[in-house]
């Protein structure tokens, strides 16, 4: 836990570093966007001059939103009184995730979720869950697909549903028996999905 | 009032990132002078009282809250927008209660920053007009 904390704080200290560089950057490729569009007309590279910002503007976006994501993982194994928020810690996971479900060919969509729903968890621990889940899913999902998470409120429980292999395959994959484990630790419940199909985890909710 | 007649202060110690920000509100006719640390942000503001401060709130030295407390104690009518990050949007809460008028995250849109800054003028003014507020 103390060494999850250490690697918070220096996380979230190079978060930090990490919008100041974009932060200049994107100061940096704006001024040379505005200095061109003052004297475009004799300038002979202009257009490309001007893709050249436009990568440039869209790698800037690309950085925040993976900056926000890692400031959120690096404030994650922190104890909040109100209980983590289940869609935050969610979407931030999927982001993270983007890069490991892209080796197997799959793409992660995350369909938009109940906004202030919480639970007694961490943060990180309800990341450590659904991210167990992902892997399992990854394990034995068919190459080239495409798997949809959601965030629900089912019961005042807060749900992290994964719709995608059927849950009797999802038993058979690498990482089930330490998902297994790691929901009982959690106090968090297991179940198939509709039709059987899929997963469903239940967080137990936040203290009163 | 006309945008050239804005006084603007840039408080960040990144000096790169402020310097550029004052070179494109120069281009667009706004004129921005820069400090990067908390002790030359309040000499500045003590001695230019500028309609608006764009002040980051992590820097070394003064921190950039406690500027905003100097500033709101000295001259409450000196409009201040925070600059802050993903980790720091609870200090852009705080400011806010400290008397900031609103907080922007870093990387800026520089037509967002522009907006709040004229509407953060507008409400100085007003403010200014109401009675027992002679500073400004």
């Amino acid at each position: 836990m103390r060494d999850a904390l250490f690697m918070g704080r220096m996380t979230a200290s190079a978060t930090h570093e990490l919008q100041n560089i974009l932060a200049t950057i994107r100061e940096s490729s704006g001024l040379m966007d505005d200095l061109l569009a003052m004297s475009s007309e004799g300038f002979a590279h202009a257009e490309r001059f001007k893709k050249g910002l436009g990568v440039l503007a869209e790698q800037v976006e690309r950085g925040m939103i993976l900056t926000e994501q890692l400031n959120f993982c690096a404030h994650a194994p922190e104890k909040s009184p109100a209980g983590a928020d289940v869609n935050e810690s969610v979407r931030a996971l999927v982001g993270l995730s983007r890069r490991s479900a892209a080796r197997k060919k799959t793409s992660l969509v995350l369909a938009p979720g109940r906004a202030g729903l919480r639970t007694s968890l961490r943060a990180v621990e309800v990341m450590d869950a659904v991210g167990a889940a992902l892997e399992a899913a990854l394990d034995v999902l068919p190459i080239g697909t495409q798997l949809m998470l959601s965030v629900e409120e089912q019961g005042g429980l807060g749900v992290v549903r994964l719709d995608g292999p059927g849950y009797e395959t999802l038993q058979q994959a690498k990482g089930w028996n330490a998902l297994v484990a790691l929901a009982k630790t959690l106090g968090i419940g297991l179940c198939a999905g509709p039709g059987g199909m899929g997963l469903v985890l239940s967080l137990p909710r936040p203290a009163a | 009032m006309n945008a050239k007649d804005w006084k603007i202060l840039l408080v960040d110690d990144e000096r790169e990132f402020i310097t550029t920000l004052a070179e494109r509100l120069e281009l667009r006719g706004i004129p921005a002078r820069v400090a990067f640390d908390g002790e030359s942000a309040l000499e500045a503001i003590a001695a230019e009282e500028p309609h608006v401060v764009i002040l980051d709130v992590l820097m070394p030295g003064i921190k950039g809250l406690e500027v905003l407390e100097r500033v709101k104690r000295t001259n409450p009518l000196v409009q201040v927008l925070l600059l802050t990050g993903h980790g720091s949007t609870r200090d852009g809460i705080e400011g806010m209660r400290l008397g900031a008028y609103d907080y922007m995250m870093k990387p800026l849109n520089i037509d967002t920053l522009i907006e709040k800054m004229e509407s953060a003028i507008d409400y100085a003014k007003k403010a200014a007009a109401l009675p027992g507020k002679s500073d400004g």
